[in-house]
């Protein structure tokens, strides 16, 4: 029911541009609770710290703590003090993770067999992400391709209080805007990001790749020059995944106002256009050191992230 | 209601439920949004496929199914029947008689005209015949005429039949069947016959029955062809200034009810009244002058509503000229002196009652326009012509005129640059007459008994005509010295008439005589033949005497003249405006249905007429066996249809399955 009103507020239209089409969050509801419990579910397996690690520069000693890699055990302290001691080094360069959400009208749809729409899964995991980073100390930034004229990115910042604008300005988004048509919406989000990430930075892209321009896959592989790593996460829903049409329907576009009747017999040569589709994303980006990833919104939330981490590592 | 009846109602509803059910099944698709659509490629929808490809040979199967065991239910009920002869075992002779006539274009209630009935029963007359058996065709349209020849060849007829087509002639059977007997009596089957087909709507109600009294039996089938029909038709649609009288029939009183008479100019009407409810009138309707400001529009007479025939609806209307006039060219004063009142040509005239009206002129018209309201001129005793008027003369000869021109006294005088050419070549003489009367023997044709009134004329004198002069023209009546006294020569699409004794009574009592009325009477009636009527019936020739090229565009496109008997001819075989173009100059003619035409009242039929025994339609076809296999036929269609339709879904169905678990294995 709720998933047709989701498709329902979806098919208003994205170019009436006066209406605001609020997420359909579904069962990830409330995003801050959800964005800690995936964020611990993270922690409790094999997670490690997205600063400090492998360094050239020594930074310290710190208190052993079960888990620590017993690498950096510091043998020579335990011998002489008798202390468990873990010997930190510093990164070369800053790791703040700059996450980079799509809002656009497409990812306000939510199929039958989705606990939610894509840009509700995709917040979900964006403020999962913001969490873990935050806790390992690394500073978080936040930015839209598309949706609301009135919300606004958070600027790369450390700290309790970025977790909780990152949450802010994700509750406060909706799904609209074409981006199809919007080339400047895709330079504006992507561009500022390019210019001002670090070597170093971490880029996270949600977003489901069916409405950008021609020309998204080169802007966002080029953020991965320079020594930043980019992972691509293509959100899709079930329902685009596997397109479970079995009578006669009519599709409606939710950007570009496309307008297809077909059936299942269209099944086929779908799937094969739409995985056309993720093997040219996923030349493009892994050809320029960025990863791919494809994920759908029924999948845990918690696997998600750590799959995220690891394409990060 | 009969149980025929509620059967056939039964029979549609269990055609209908078919196609009801596929309609009901046939809904619109659910629409969706889905973002990735712009991947989705454009197939016919499913719906539509199986509506194109699957649905809708099934839904034809199944109702021609149903259709089909009602007929092979009623089979009793259901056989072809055709036209066939009832024959005494030795080869017959036919004549059909055909009506091509106007009122046989009323159409039942099949959508086909009496004619295509006709035609078709007549296909099936000729496809009873064996060999041996004669055919001839006879063509009941006024005036009557014989299609085919009696012919043993039976394809030659049928071909014939086929090139046969539907007119607006009048309609002509007793001259029909006189001569669909004459084709056949003298042929040597035994077995003869004429084969009427017709409404027998001949405008004759009233006449003796058909084929009453009969040498030949005549056989009128078809009795479905003369049911009742209402039909109202123009007749004739004149103009003169701003009035314009349209003529109509009706073939009841009935007929004319709640309809109107228009005037149309294209698709305006201009002018509008109600049809007078009589079988046969005039309505009057006047036009306003800024629409009959330019007389060479062509406006139409219709009748609205719908009757019988659509074809007599419309007519042309034209303007009105009236009877053609005669000019009379002489001296009034000398001749008024004489008789002490109208010339005596003119007296004479009005004595015959010709229905032309006679303009008296001083002199000859000099010029080709003046001579244009005249169909014929009588000059008598002119001191030659101007080269104006030899000119204007001949004009006028050539495009059809008749002229008169009598030589007198002054015919001999005349002055110098006036003479008679092209008329005469030589010079006119005056002397006395060597004999005082005609040759009797040479005027008997032409002039019958009045010619023996001028046996003792005595004239004080007469014109004497060079030899060759005398060559070029034919003698209608002789002096009895063999001169001629009257002669006719034709010149281009006219005639000219040359007397050698002239009309006043101061040279002869000529003009006085019987003879001389009976010279006028040809005379007129020769200008009236060749005065081109505007209107004329359906049917009848147009006779285009001297001219060298006639082509006409009429209601079924370019009629080419047939010379017959050295003139050219077109016969107006539909009403309506036809566009004549005789030698270059084009003029306007109608041809108007005939008033008896429209009446719809069959002829009486003799009893023996329509007896059996001369044939009848005959049940020769038991269709049920042909619907049975059909049935089988179709049912086995149906199987193949459906086991197709069952495969193909077999393939979508694990073509989709397939493209599902992909799909699975690739999100994972």
């Amino acid at each position: 029911m709720s998933a047709k009103r989701a498709s329902v507020a979806s098919s208003l239209g994205p170019k009436s541009t006066g209406l605001r089409r609020s997420i359909d969050w579904g069962s990830l509801a409330p995003l801050r609770i959800r964005a800690r419990m995936v964020a611990e579910g993270v922690y409790a397996g094999a997670h490690r710290s997205a600063r400090k690690g492998a360094g050239v520069e020594f930074g310290g000693h710190r208190a052993y703590t079960p888990g620590d890699d017993l690498r950096w055990l510091d043998v020579r302290s335990l011998l002489r003090h008798d202390h468990l001691l873990v010997r930190q080094f510093e990164t070369e360069t800053d790791r703040a993770l700059r996450l980079v959400v799509d809002a656009t009208a497409s990812m306000g749809y939510r199929g039958k067999s989705a606990p939610a729409s894509k840009i509700a899964w995709a917040s979900l995991v964006a403020a999962a992400l913001a969490r873990v980073a935050i806790r390992s100390g690394d500073p978080v930034g936040l930015g839209f391709i598309g949706g609301a004229p009135q919300a606004r990115g958070v600027p790369v910042s450390g700290g309790r209080e970025a977790f909780e604008r990152v949450v802010d300005a994700l509750e406060g988004q909706s799904a609209e805007g074409d981006a199809l048509a919007d080339l400047p919406a895709l330079d504006r989000a992507l561009g500022a990001l390019s210019r001002a990430a670090r070597r170093g930075s971490v880029v996270v892209v949600l977003s489901d790749l069916l409405d950008l321009p021609p020309a998204a896959p080169d802007r966002i592989a080029t953020i991965a020059t320079r020594g930043r790593v980019v992972v691509v996460v293509q959100t899709l829903d079930p329902d685009e995944a596997t397109f479970p049409f079995t009578e006669t329907v009519r599709l409606q576009a939710l950007e570009g106002g496309a307008t297809v009747e077909t059936d299942e017999a269209a099944r086929e040569r779908y799937l094969a256009a739409l995985a056309e589709l993720q093997e040219s994303w996923k030349r493009t980006l892994v050809g320029r050191g960025a990863s791919f990833l494809t994920m759908r919104t029924d999948e845990d939330p918690v696997s998600a992230v750590r799959n995220i981490i690891e394409a990060i590592r | 209601m009969t149980f025929l009846t509620i059967f056939a109602l039964g029979i549609a509803a269990l055609i209908a439920a078919p196609y009801l059910a596929h309609r009901l099944r046939r809904q619109r698709a659910e629409q969706h949004p889905f973002a990735p659509t712009r991947l989705v490629p454009p197939t016919p929808p499913k719906a539509r496929r199986r509506a194109r490809l699957e649905d809708r040979s099934l839904f034809a199967i199944r109702a021609a199914s149903v259709l089909a065991l009602a007929l092979l239910g009623a089979s009793p009920l259901v056989k072809c029947s055709r036209l066939a002869l009832s024959r005494s075992g030795t080869s017959v002779a036919i004549a059909i008689v055909l009506d091509d006539s106007m009122s046989m274009r009323v159409v039942d209630g099949s959508g086909r005209t009496r004619f295509q009935r006709a035609q078709e029963g007549a296909r099936e007359i000729l496809g009873a015949l064996r060999d041996g058996d004669a055919a001839a065709i006879v063509l009941a349209g006024s005036p009557a005429r014989v299609g085919l020849a009696a012919t043993t060849d039976i394809s030659a007829a049928r071909a014939a039949l086929d090139g046969i087509t539907e007119s607006d002639r009048a309609t002509d059977l007793d001259g029909s069947i006189a001569i669909a007997r004459t084709l056949v009596s003298e042929l040597p089957q035994i077995d003869r016959r004429v084969v009427v087909l017709s409404d027998l709507a001949d405008g004759k109600p009233d006449a003796p029955a058909l084929g009453e009294g009969a040498a030949l039996p005549v056989w009128v089938a078809m009795p479905e062809l003369r049911a009742p029909a209402d039909d109202c038709g123009v007749l004739a649609a004149d103009r003169t200034g701003p009035r314009a009288r349209v003529r109509f029939a009706c073939s009841t009183p009935q007929a004319a009810a709640s309809r109107e008479v228009q005037i149309k100019d294209g698709d305006r009407v201009i002018a509008h009244t109600p049809l007078p409810q009589t079988q046969m009138g005039e309505a009057t309707l006047t036009v306003g002058p800024e629409d009959m400001r330019d007389e060479t529009r062509e406006l139409v007479a219709v009748l609205t509503g719908k009757d019988a025939i659509a074809s007599d609806d419309r007519a042309t209307v034209v303007v009105e000229a009236g009877p053609a006039a005669l000019a009379v060219v002489g001296d009034r004063t000398e001749e008024a002196v004489a008789t002490g009142g109208a010339p005596v040509i003119e007296q004479a005239l009005a004595a015959l009652h010709v229905d032309m009206a006679v303009r008296p002129i001083p002199q000859v018209p000099d010029r080709r326009e003046d001579t244009a309201p005249f169909a014929a001129i009588i000059v008598d005793d002119p001191p030659g012509f101007t080269p104006e008027q030899r000119h204007a003369l001949s004009a006028f000869v050539e495009s059809g005129g008749v002229l008169l021109v009598a030589l007198g006294r002054r015919a001999a005088a005349a002055p110098l640059g006036a003479n008679f050419e092209p008329l005469l070549a030589h010079a006119v003489g005056w002397d006395s007459s060597p004999s005082s009367g005609v040759d009797l023997a040479s005027g008997a044709s032409f002039f019958g008994e009045a010619a023996s009134s001028l046996s003792d004329l005595a004239p004080k004198g007469r014109a004497k005509l060079a030899e060759q002069d005398v060559s070029s023209y034919e003698p209608l009546l002789k002096w009895s010295d063999g001169a001629p006294l009257i002669g006719r020569r034709s010149r281009g699409r006219g005639d000219v008439w040359v007397s050698t004794l002239p009309f006043s009574v101061e040279a002869s009592d000529f003009a006085l005589r019987p003879g001389f009325l009976a010279l006028l009477d040809a005379f007129v009636s020769e200008a009236k033949q060749r005065a081109t009527p505007r209107r004329g019936d359906v049917g009848t020739p147009w006779a285009f005497a001297g001219a060298r090229q006639v082509e006409a565009q009429g209601p079924s496109g370019t009629i080419t003249a047939t010379r017959d008997d050295g003139t050219l001819r077109i016969v107006p075989v539909l009403a309506g405006a036809y566009r004549v173009s005789i030698d270059g100059n084009k003029e306007l003619r109608v041809a108007a249905p005939l008033a008896r035409e429209i009446d719809m009242r069959p002829r009486a039929v003799a009893e023996g007429a329509t007896s059996s025994a001369l044939g009848g339609g005959v049940a020769i076809v038991d269709v049920s066996w042909m619907v049975a296999l059909g049935l089988l036929g179709l049912v086995a269609a149906e199987l193949l249809v459906r086991a197709w339709a069952s495969a193909r879904g077999a393939s979508g169905a694990s073509a989709g399955t397939g493209a599902g678990t992909s799909s699975e294995s690739k999100a994972s």
